[in-house]
């Protein structure tokens, strides 16, 4: 078993970060039967052969993370807490402070005073690893059958409830260029595509290289602004109720978390294009005025390898019927 | 009949921001596109409201009847509020309105109380020829932006959405009637007559308004059925049209291209 | 017979594509092999920085067709409070609620475009705008795509929209270019009715006109909103209007109003028109070969 990741090593990895060489026994006795089976429908499945790609196999990858564990002392925090980044937070990292404007007056154990928004480098650390160990195994079992790429990837990420811990699961179509040569170090390549539209982005002059995934994390600490502004209560002393008005701290941070999976998928796309991009956003509500926002955002990683050709012009009709 | 009522001032402001030139439509852009080629522009959003409260009626158990004290209502609810789009669309200069729709909502303050709606897109002729029909008001219908432009085509033009009620209670079946039918095929005539004589009704009262308009025929027809807050037993049926005739010019539908499309 | 117009409305790009590919007879195994070929060879014509994008293929090439192109997914969000005991029983406009609602959209849009910008964008096409009205605070969240001309100069100030790349390219070549997003939104409370006044009523059929005129009022104010930021916009029509109203979750007795759609104005000389054609399909049932979503 690898060292879990550190907050230190820098952008999560959406692939490869996983254990080599562990498959089930089960796995490689399907995988070497001969015979084929295949996820796709009956229509992606005619248009595959259509292309000429031909499906060896169904494979997948499977990987169980568990973290709750990620208060103090955790391998995944390594001694820091919501307050070490007052002195200045790891480069690299999202974080920023609130200070209470009302003047020392104010100040009682209700009233919090400081708030921070920041990044949380270990769930979004341990969600790469989940996720990128089960790519690397479903990809080890394509190798396994000679594929040149897998299409139709499907993944899910599932919680297993009252247990903090999460499964990772991806599994997709292996299948052979017929009239083409191994991808280069027999690497397969990886979409989420599958019949028409694979069909539709190779025509366009776009080659898929591989699935992409990142998770952000950002956790807000509420100060006394943003709790009294959700919360809908006074201040204290007899003053009134807050007038409408931006929760700055909660927008900056919903629009830090989805810029943040943004640049960590950028950081795994060299210069090519990540087509079909779709975002998921949760928000995870906690008292007070607290929250946990996590953005996962996936697309497919594809690479140009000629013109588009010129469009016919398009015919604009009425049905009739 | 009811008095058409002046609109509110609040609908005033907003008329002069588009009486100087902004417009605003609900039609998708595949839709303004084909206003554009009919030759007409679009004015303006147009809606109109009611809220209309339906009195109790009473009514035999055991008799299958038009409760028509509910079917005034229910007519009533819907002119005013067609009444009121038309006005606006008539303080904008309209020549007509497209893709109107009629919607019933029901809120929180009780029973029997129901807001009813029209809204739709307010055009005018680019031209500057009045489409206004036989009494010189602004067209309204149904119709969507792809039809408005097809029956143009066809040299057919909407003249008025006209519309028949019909609220009808079905009776009850007696404990011996239901107990002899237990177990068998049969017809129940007491539903069959009664669903037969309301949506007859509902039609004749929709061909009433389309005469009355001098209208050639009805395009789009379609009946609807629903229970609101009455109980199974007693429904209302709406009989819903565009009412058209022909227009005076020569105009020719163009030939249509046969096709069996490859794509979705 | 002097002005029969051929009649043309927009159709996929996708049915006329597919029309030309059978004409010309695309060899798809070869194109595939040429690609798969092609991972060994370093990248034909890269772009200057890794692009994201959320169209799908059909709309890259729609806007490929225009000579515009994808730069980078972009998002605004905006979380604007509201003040309690504003949703308690009372008369008239809830303003406080139209105005929170109101500012978050706006600051959403102004990050999107903020955004935009940065990334050099001339305007955000497809936004998906999701609107939450909660009891202490309203939270407005907008994803979109960055796109600009593919040799185009900067431009000022971008333009956001929730049109699909597909009628962005369809008003486009009308001769029409989106603005900015128009909204409006109102809140209001439903009038109650005395003791008496309901007793009376309880057997006519008659127009509640208290009612009418407050939903009225309601409705106006948010659609005179909308039409207010288009205008100071600069626009000359907003297409595509959306409209939706009904009764808080939270408070069954207050009703919101919102209104939104695009704002537009006319950059060519005049409306191009397409002239489209008119088709009367035979099949009974279109060959599905789409690939359905597995997630």
């Amino acid at each position: 078993m690898t060292a879990p990741p550190s907050p230190d090593d820098g952008p999560p990895d959406g692939g490869g970060t996983g254990p080599d060489g562990d498959l089930p026994e089960a796995a490689g006795r399907r995988l070497g039967s001969g015979s084929f089976s295949s996820g796709l429908t009956v229509p992606d499945f005619a248009a595959c052969l259509q292309m000429g790609l031909r499906p060896v196999g169904l494979v997948q990858g499977f990987c169980v993370m568990q973290w709750g564990w990620y208060g103090a002392g955790s391998p995944y925090m390594r001694g820091m807490t919501p307050f070490s980044f007052g002195g200045g937070a790891p480069r690299g990292v999202y974080s920023e402070s609130y200070s209470c404007p009302h003047g020392g007056f104010m100040y009682s154990n209700e009233h919090r005073i400081w708030g921070q928004n920041y990044q949380q480098p270990w769930v979004e650390s341990a969600w790469a690893q989940g996720f990128g160990s089960a790519y690397t195994r479903m990809v080890e079992e394509a190798r396994a059958v000679g594929a040149h790429g897998v299409i139709g990837v499907v993944d899910s990420t599932r919680l297993l409830a009252d247990m903090n811990v999460t499964e990772f699961h991806i599994l997709g179509t292996a299948v052979v260029v017929e009239g083409a040569a191994a991808p280069p170090g027999g690497e397969p390549w990886t979409t989420y595509l599958a019949g028409q539209r694979l069909a539709k982005l190779v025509e366009a002059g776009y080659m898929p290289i591989s699935v992409i995934a990142a998770l952000s994390s950002v956790r807000v600490w509420a100060y006394c602004i943003t709790e009294m502004l959700m919360e809908g209560t006074t201040l204290s002393f007899g003053g009134g109720y807050m007038p409408v008005s931006e929760v700055e701290q909660l927008s900056r941070a919903h629009i830090a978390a989805r810029s943040l999976a943004r640049e960590h998928v950028r950081g795994q796309l060299g210069n090519d294009t990540l087509q079909g991009a779709v975002i998921v956003a949760n928000t995870q509500s906690l008292a007070q005025g607290d929250e946990v926002i996590e953005c996962a955002l996936r697309g497919t990683r594809v690479r140009r390898f000629k013109d588009f050709d010129p469009l016919p012009p398009a015919r604009p009709t009425v049905r009739l019927s | 009949m009811t008095q058409p009522q002046d609109l509110p001032k609040e609908a005033g402001h907003r008329l002069e921001e588009l009486e100087h030139g902004l417009f605003t439509s609900d039609l998708s852009v595949n839709e303004f596109l084909l206003i554009k080629e009919a030759g007409f522009h679009p004015l303006g959003f147009v809606m109109g409201s009611s809220i209309y409260h339906t009195g109790i009626q009473a009514r035999r158990w055991n008799k299958s009847q038009e409760l028509t004290k509910l079917t005034e209502a229910m007519y009533n609810a819907r002119e005013l509020a067609m009444t009121r789009m038309e006005e606006e669309a008539d303080q904008l200069g309209a020549d007509g309105v497209v893709g109107v729709r009629l919607d019933v909502n029901y809120y929180e303050w009780g029973r029997d109380a129901a807001e009813f709606i029209a809204v739709g897109t307010a055009v005018k002729a680019e031209d500057g020829t009045s489409h206004r029909n036989a009494q010189g008001k602004p067209f309204t219908s149904d119709l969507s932006g792809q039809d408005f432009w097809t029956i143009m085509q066809t040299g057919y033009v909407p003249q008025g959405l006209v519309m028949g009620t019909c609220v009808f209670h079905i009776a009850h079946r007696g404990i011996g009637q239901a107990l002899g039918n237990v177990g068998q095929n049969v017809e129940l005539p007491n539903f069959t007559q009664a669903l037969y004589e309301a949506r007859e009704l509902a039609m004749t009262r929709m061909q009433d308004e389309a005469n009355q308009l001098g209208a050639t025929g009805i395009v789009g027809v379609r009946l609807e059925e629903k229970s609101h807050q009455w109980g199974s037993h007693t429904i209302e049926f709406l009989s819903l049209g565009t009412a058209v005739t022909k227009s005076a010019g020569e105009v020719t539908l163009p030939k249509p291209i046969t096709v069996i499309s490859l794509d979705n | 017979m002097s002005d029969a117009r051929p009649a043309k409305t927009a159709a996929t790009a996708a049915a006329a594509k597919t029309a030309a590919t059978a004409a010309t007879a695309i060899d798809i195994r070869a194109v595939m092999r040429r690609a798969a070929d092609s991972l060994g060879a370093p990248a034909h014509d890269p772009p200057a920085r890794a692009v994201t994008s959320d169209l799908s293929v059909d709309e890259s090439l729609l806007l490929h067709s225009i000579g515009w192109e994808a730069v980078d997914v972009v998002f605004g969000a905006s979380v604007v409070s509201i003040p309690p005991m504003v949703w308690t029983w009372g008369s008239g406009e809830i303003t406080a609620a139209s105005d929170a609602h109101n500012q978050a959209v706006r600051s959403a849009a102004k990050h999107l475009g903020e955004q935009c910008s940065g990334v050099r964008g001339h305007g955000v096409v497809g936004v998906r705008v999701e609107v939450d009205v909660m009891r202490h605070h309203v939270d407005v969240e907008l994803t979109g795509t960055a796109v600009r001309p593919v040799r185009g100069k900067d431009r000022g100030s971008p333009f956001v929209s929730d049109l699909s790349a597909r009628d962005f390219t369809l008003l486009h070549n009308a001769g029409w270019a989106p603005i900015g997003l128009a909204f409006g939104a109102s809140f209001v409370y439903a009038p109650r009715r005395t003791m008496g006044t309901t007793m009376r009523q309880s057997s006519q059929n008659v127009e509640l006109t208290n009612y009418t005129e407050a939903m009225y009022a309601a409705r106006e104010a948010g659609m005179e909103h909308m039409q207010r930021s288009a205008l100071d916009m600069g626009a000359q029509g907003i297409v595509a209007v959306q409209v939706s109203e009904g009764p808080m979750v939270f408070a069954a007795h207050a009703i919101g109003f919102t209104a939104w759609g695009t704002a537009v104005r006319l950059e060519a000389e005049s409306h191009r028109y397409l002239h489209p054609e008119v088709v009367l399909p035979l099949d009974d049932a279109t060959v599905e070969f789409e690939a359905q979503s597995l997630r």
